[in-house]
């Protein structure tokens, strides 16, 4: 059994035959290329040249690092940097797996609550804790990974794109939810539908046909909207959804932005520049044209559709 | 035992009958969806007259031969959101043709389909801008100092607007569903815009999609709009002429241009948030709107079960306006059941040509001084005591009226009992 948890403890033993196995495959393989035969020099380029010295440079590179990797304390080092990713892999596995059962958990207690979820014609306090469990694990658990800080020459871009998913993500979350609130006065008038039919059976006096039920439940139906619609939770939804699929649009035109600047096309933000100019000027040659008593009636014969 | 299975016999007969009708109806459907349908709408003949940007203004034929032709032409502004077709959507629906029957000389703007490029037009570009071209177009035309106004809905409202700041050139105004009261929490729009981020929605869409607006309407009334009308449709698909109609009214429902971006916001801003245009704090142009000015006649119509536009946000304008002569309607039916309903289409539209003639005096001809220097608005003058009217129009002459007086006109109105039509149920519901 490894000692300390190391699954790899004889690395080193392994590491090292390896290295120096590759070290001699790289010192043989520069050794066959004849660097400067005549025959060679007579039917190179000047470019084919520069490849084969830029060639012989990197396999004395790969030669110099395969010697030094052979070292032990350097193999150790590279061995203990081989180890670490599956230890990142497994983080990010589990981060994503805790996230499953978390949202799991919640379907299961949502299960439970079936029917139970609110009261006829009362749409206050509405149970949508399933889709706040959802956006609130998206953005505990997963959220982190597009929030990394991007590095480099392409750091705008990337953070750009990944602001992009993240905001479609939420998007996503908060529509859920807000159909799934759309969706409970149908949940609702099926419930009350039926308790009246019950009602009504023991009464002996069921609908005739089928167009009277369908008219007694859709009057049950509109009944809920119009609770729903009045009900702060609902137009809080609306607001989130809105605002959200607003937030999604302008990350998405920015993202894209950035890919129509590589392409030979006109941009939105170059056309808005346009515009605003554009209407600038035609508001100042208007106010002439009125000083002028010109007509702004660009019709000089009445035609027919 | 037997409770529950006669019921369930019943049931199961019912639902064989049921089948069978339905599978008759399929067969004669295919027929007819298969065939030559005419759902054209808008299809009274017109003429362009007037043409700036995307703007465009459609002169109709009226019917010369008629008794006393009115002298001023009429002219009506819709809505930024649909389409002024719904005035003339059908040749037996058309409010178009009712007034070209009653010897109105009809001019209607179509607001185009707004472009990105229209992304920062305001409401003054459409009512200092547009709407003023379009009227010293037609005062010149005319050879008249003052021409009628009609205003439907958000057009009303631009209406209102643009007489408050250009009274010397309105003759009559009249305003249909027309909101300009907006601290109401009757319609759920009312609700639902007082706390939207407009800002933001501007800056994400530029101008307002029609769609997404059109998806909001559609959630007004889901149950009616998105459910009903459409099994009012399966059960009704047999019908040639059902069919016709309705496709004409899908058609026009969901023919909805974007709104300008600086327009929209503006208007939620303005009007919905702040409520500024009935308290008299709106400014145009660097001008205040104010409703004092309106010293012209004003008939002022809105439906008791509209839910866009709620009798709260129309019937305060009455109050507020500077005219002697105000006469508030009040149509027991929806938003655009005014318009499309055949029970309202003989009293709404032949009560305007009515109104209108009785206030149809001789014309003073447009002076050349006029026309190049229109009077400035005269000061708001203090509002003397003025005789309005108030007259609520119902299906059911036996139904409680919510309006404090009754005129001859309300008992006049005809009435019709029965089953309401799929088309007038839809009205209703929006």
């Amino acid at each position: 059994m490894a000692q300390d948890g190391n699954p790899f403890p004889n690395k080193e033993s392994i590491l090292l035959p390896w290295l120096q196995t590759l070290g001699e495959m790289w010192l043989n393989l520069a050794k066959a290329v004849p660097p400067n035969s005549d025959t060679a020099l007579k039917t190179q380029t000047v470019i084919q040249n520069r490849f084969t010295e830029q060639l012989q440079t990197n396999l004395n590179l790969m030669k110099s690092l395969s010697l030094m990797m052979s070292q032990p304390e350097s193999a150790s080092a590279a061995a203990n940097s081989v180890n670490a990713l599956p230890e990142i892999l497994l983080k990010m596995a589990k981060s994503g797996f805790d996230a499953a059962i978390q949202i799991q958990n919640h379907m299961i207690e949502k299960a439970g609550r079936i029917g139970k979820r609110t009261e006829a014609y009362n749409f206050d306090n509405l149970d949508q804790e399933i889709f706040r469990a959802l956006t609130d694990v998206y953005e505990k658990e997963l959220r982190q990974y597009l929030k990394i800080p991007p590095l480099g020459l392409t750091r705008f871009y990337q953070e750009r794109f990944n602001a992009m998913l993240d905001k479609h993500n939420l998007f996503e979350t908060t529509l859920a939810e807000f159909l799934s609130i759309l969706y409970l006065p149908m949940e609702k008038s099926f419930k009350i539908f039926q308790e009246k039919l019950n009602q009504m059976a023991e009464e002996g006096s069921l609908p005739k046909d089928t167009k009277e039920s369908y008219a007694m439940w859709l009057k049950i139906l509109e009944g809920h909207y119009m609770s729903l619609f009045k009900s702060k939770d609902y137009t809080d939804a609306l607001h989130r959804t809105l605002g959200n699929l607003e937030d999604f649009i302008i990350a998405r035109d920015q993202a894209l932005n950035d890919i129509l600047q590589f392409l030979p096309v006109v941009t939105h933000k170059d056309l808005d520049d346009l515009y605003r100019e554009f209407y600038d000027l035609k508001k100042r040659v208007k106010a002439l044209e009125k000083q002028m008593e010109v007509s702004p009636n660009t019709l000089k014969t009445a035609t027919r559709p | 035992m037997n409770s529950t299975k006669i019921p369930l016999d019943l049931i199961l007969e019912r639902l064989a009958q049921d089948a069978e009708k339905a599978q008759q109806r399929v067969s004669k459907a295919s027929d007819v969806l298969l065939g030559e349908l005419n759902y054209e709408l808008a299809s009274t003949p017109y003429e362009i007259v007037y043409s700036e940007d995307r703007v465009r203004v459609k002169h109709y034929f009226r019917n010369e031969n008629v008794e006393n032709p009115l002298k001023a032409p009429l002219l009506v502004v819709y809505a930024l959101i649909n389409r002024e077709t719904m005035l003339d959507l059908q040749p037996d629906r058309s409010v178009v043709k009712t007034f070209l029957d009653g010897g109105i000389d009809l001019y209607m703007v179509d607001w185009g389909y707004p472009k990105r490029k229209d992304r920062f037009q305001t409401i003054d570009d459409h009512v200092n801008g547009y709407m003023n071209n379009i009227v010293d177009f037609l005062r010149q035309k005319h050879n008249i100092r003052k021409i009628n106004l009609m205003g439907i809905c958000m057009g009303g409202t631009f209406c209102v607007m643009y007489s408050a700041l250009h009274p010397e050139k309105i003759k009559n105004l009249i305003t249909t569903v027309t909101p300009t009261n907006f601290d109401t929490d009757k319609g759920l729009l009312h609700v639902w815009m007082k706390d939207i981020d407009v800002d933001r929605m501007v800056r994400t869409f530029g101008n307002i999609p029609g769609d997404l607006m059109n998806f909001g309407f559609l959630l007004l009334n889901p149950a009616r709009l998105m459910i009903d009308k459409y099994v009012g449709f399966i059960e009704n698909m047999d019908n040639k002429d059902f069919v016709e109609n309705f496709v004409r009214m899908e058609r026009w429902i969901f023919d909805s241009p974007d709104v300008p971006g600086e327009t929209f916001r503006q208007f939620v801003e303005d009007c919905y948030q702040k409520n500024l245009l009935i308290q008299n704090k709106m400014f145009l142009g660097g001008r205040r709107v104010d409703l004092r000015n309106l010293t012209m006649p004003l008939l002022n119509f809105f439906g008791e079960y509209d839910h866009l536009v709620p009798p709260p946000a129309c019937d305060r304008l009455s109050a507020a306006v500077g005219s002697k002569d105000v006469e508030d309607v009040c149509l027991e039916t929806g938003h655009i059941g005014i318009y499309v309903s055949s029970r309202f289409q003989r009293l709404f539209a032949p009560k305007i040509v009515r109104w209108l003639k009785e206030r149809d005096a001789q014309e003073t001809p447009l002076t050349k001084l006029q026309r190049s220097n229109p009077p400035a608005a005269s000061p708001p003058k203090k509002k003397p005591a003025a005789k309005r009217k108030r007259v609520a129009i119902s299906k059911n002459p036996k139904a409680p009226r919510k309006s404090p007086t009754k005129t001859k006109s309300a008992k006049k109105s005809p009435v019709r009992k029965g089953k309401l039509t799929l088309i007038e149920k839809i009205a209703q519901a929006i």
